[in-house]
């Protein structure tokens, strides 16, 4: 079973972790760019849960578990703003819904770059995506580079 | 696949940086080759430039041909070159456009009579297209009936936007890099969860208009073709020569179905590394475990995290590793059973190097070549771990001389 489990060890050991029931209206998952709290249809559309709030010194971190047992991890800016995702699972998150804006960017570059069926990095100045995986195990994350905050370790974004 | 014709149109553009490595000497890890097996579970198979060798050539991707035909007929047959042999997916799939017309394979129906519907995903796009049936024949094995996919099958155009939304349409043998992929992973079916659940983005019940999420039935699911074989039907062996370190137009091999079930397809002396439920063993390097590491010759390149090797700086590149003289380094891989190789090595090389050797413009194999691998717990070794190897994959829940599948073993 893929784990996502440096992140999560990390966060045990140094945060605190709420557990939030699915859907609380204090958490809403967002879409990459936009404001945490206009989206909180995401859970809807995706039809998954919020698993998981996990604040950190600079920025948190909302997990949401698919039907399809794949996770994903939307993390949050203290303005507000998701400038991250991460994901890993058994099959691919809805990406249309999870990068909004950035989606038909990430799929030109998607066109542009693919070396093979397994990996895919898209390297640009306002959107890094960086996959990998096969049947029963995708893993990837994207970013905003101009949206990180101030000293994040991309090391995080697991 | 279209990332070399990405890769050279970069070069295109790139100055000559000949003064870098120029690989050769060096390097080499061939232990000795193990005779070319022959027999009717054996088929040939080749690293080339591909389906598309002017516009779209390929770079590490390996191919067969195979054969399918309208369920119980020997006549109305179609043998199809550069299917790519993929050992980290499951089942065959095959691009609409490259099927005569008048093979006209019957569709696979859904459990509510409409027509059975695929979304493939890969890390780098979907593909889409209509579940059909085929009495397939790959060397001298044959499996009947079996649920095939044909991609970009001009009869089902509208896609689920559950579907789409996991990137760009690899519906096009320049999209898809292939004429088709034959997944021989080490286990049986493509989607178990698909059984029981619908699960957005996989397999959908469609009429000519419409489409909606459904469940399958294990039966009518895109297996791996090997299961349905009549007989060797509990792994594949991949066998390819060495390679020099400059790289080949073309590399050719064997794929023999079947572990210890023939004379020729002897289990020996090669080590057993067991994969988890998701095909995944640990590689260690740099004194790191990547627990969640993949065998896989669908993938064209090595694929691991070093930050202290020098990536390329040519557009089209920059994912790639470029150092400045041919790496030998220390690996380890260890089986979830606890098995490791013992004083393995493997050497990456310049990327922009090997890619545009001018005395190499028609190279299809490249085995140094070696990409960086962010975002990962993982290290991925592609086709190049293939070469001057035999590779066994067998499949979950069969039994060889030397162990159970899943594993590899090498």
């Amino acid at each position: 079973m893929p784990t996502y489990q440096s992140d999560r060890l990390k966060a045990g050991a140094l945060c605190s972790v709420m557990l939030i029931a699915a859907l609380s209206p204090a958490v809403a998952l967002a879409t990459l760019g936009e404001p945490e709290a206009s989206v909180q249809n995401d859970v809807a559309r995706l039809q998954g849960s919020i698993k998981t709030t996990t604040p950190r010194e600079n920025f948190r971190v909302h997990e949401l578990q698919m039907p399809s047992g794949t996770l994903l991890r939307e993390f949050v800016s203290l303005d507000g703003n998701v400038f991250a995702v991460a994901w890993n699972g058994p099959f691919m998150p809805n990406l249309r819904q999870t990068f909004g804006r950035y989606f038909d960017s990430f799929v030109a570059g998607a066109r542009l770059n693919h070396s093979d069926h397994k990996h895919l990095q898209i390297l640009q100045p306002d959107l890094v995506v960086q996959t990998r995986g096969h049947m029963r195990a995708f893993y990837g994350r994207a970013y905003l580079p101009l949206a990180l905050p101030s000293g994040f370790n991309l090391g995080e974004l697991q | 696949m279209r990332a070399t014709s990405v890769l050279r149109d970069a070069l295109g553009i790139a100055l000559c940086l000949s003064a870098l490595s120029c690989g050769g000497g060096g390097g080499n890890y061939s232990p000795p080759a193990p005779p070319t097996p022959t027999g009717n579970n054996v088929v040939n198979v080749i690293v080339d430039e591909g389906p598309l060798p002017t516009t779209n050539p390929s770079a590490n991707t390996l191919y067969t041909s195979v054969t399918v035909c309208v369920p119980g007929s020997a006549a109305n047959c179609q043998t199809i070159d550069h299917i790519q042999v993929d050992t980290g997916s499951y089942g065959l799939r095959i691009l609409a456009p490259v099927l005569n017309t008048t093979l006209n394979l019957p569709l696979q129906l859904a459990s509510n009579g409409n027509t059975l519907v695929q979304c493939t995903q890969f890390v780098d796009g979907y593909s889409w297209g209509p579940v059909v049936l085929a009495d397939i024949k790959v060397g001298g094995e044959t499996a009947a009936s079996v649920p095939i996919q044909a991609i970009g099958d001009s009869r089902f155009t509208t896609v689920p936007a559950d579907c789409s939304s996991v990137g760009p349409a690899e519906d096009t043998v320049a999209a898809f890099g292939a004429n088709g992929i034959l997944g021989i992973g080490p286990f049986e079916l493509d989607c178990p969860l698909c059984e029981t659940q619908v699960v957005a983005g996989t397999y959908y019940s469609c009429t000519a208009t419409a489409c909606a999420g459904t469940t399958v039935a294990a039966g009518s699911q895109v297996p791996n073709p090997v299961t349905r074989f009549a007989k060797d039907n509990n792994g594949t062996i991949i066998q390819l020569p060495s390679v020099g370190n400059a790289g080949a137009a073309t590399v050719s091999g064997t794929l023999t179905f079947g572990i210890d079930t023939q004379s020729n397809n002897a289990s020996g002396t090669e080590s057993v590394f067991t994969v988890n439920n998701v095909a995944e063993l640990t590689i260690v390097f740099n004194g790191t475990n990547w627990t969640q590491s993949f065998i896989d010759s669908g993938s064209n390149g090595i694929y691991f995290t070093d930050a202290s090797i020098a990536l390329c700086t040519t557009m089209g590149l920059t994912t790639f590793y470029c150092p400045a003289s041919n790496l030998t380094l220390p690996v380890t891989i260890q089986g979830q059973n606890g098995v490791m190789t013992n004083n393995m090595i493997f050497v990456v090389g310049n990327a922009l190097t090997m890619l545009n050797n001018p005395a190499a413009a028609n190279y299809a194999a490249f085995p140094l070549l070696a990409g960086s691998n962010p975002n990962a717990q993982s290290f991925d070794f592609g086709l190049a771990f293939f070469y001057s190897r035999r590779v066994a994959t067998a499949i979950e829940g069969n039994m060889t001389t030397v162990g159970t599948g899943p594993y590899v073993a090498f």
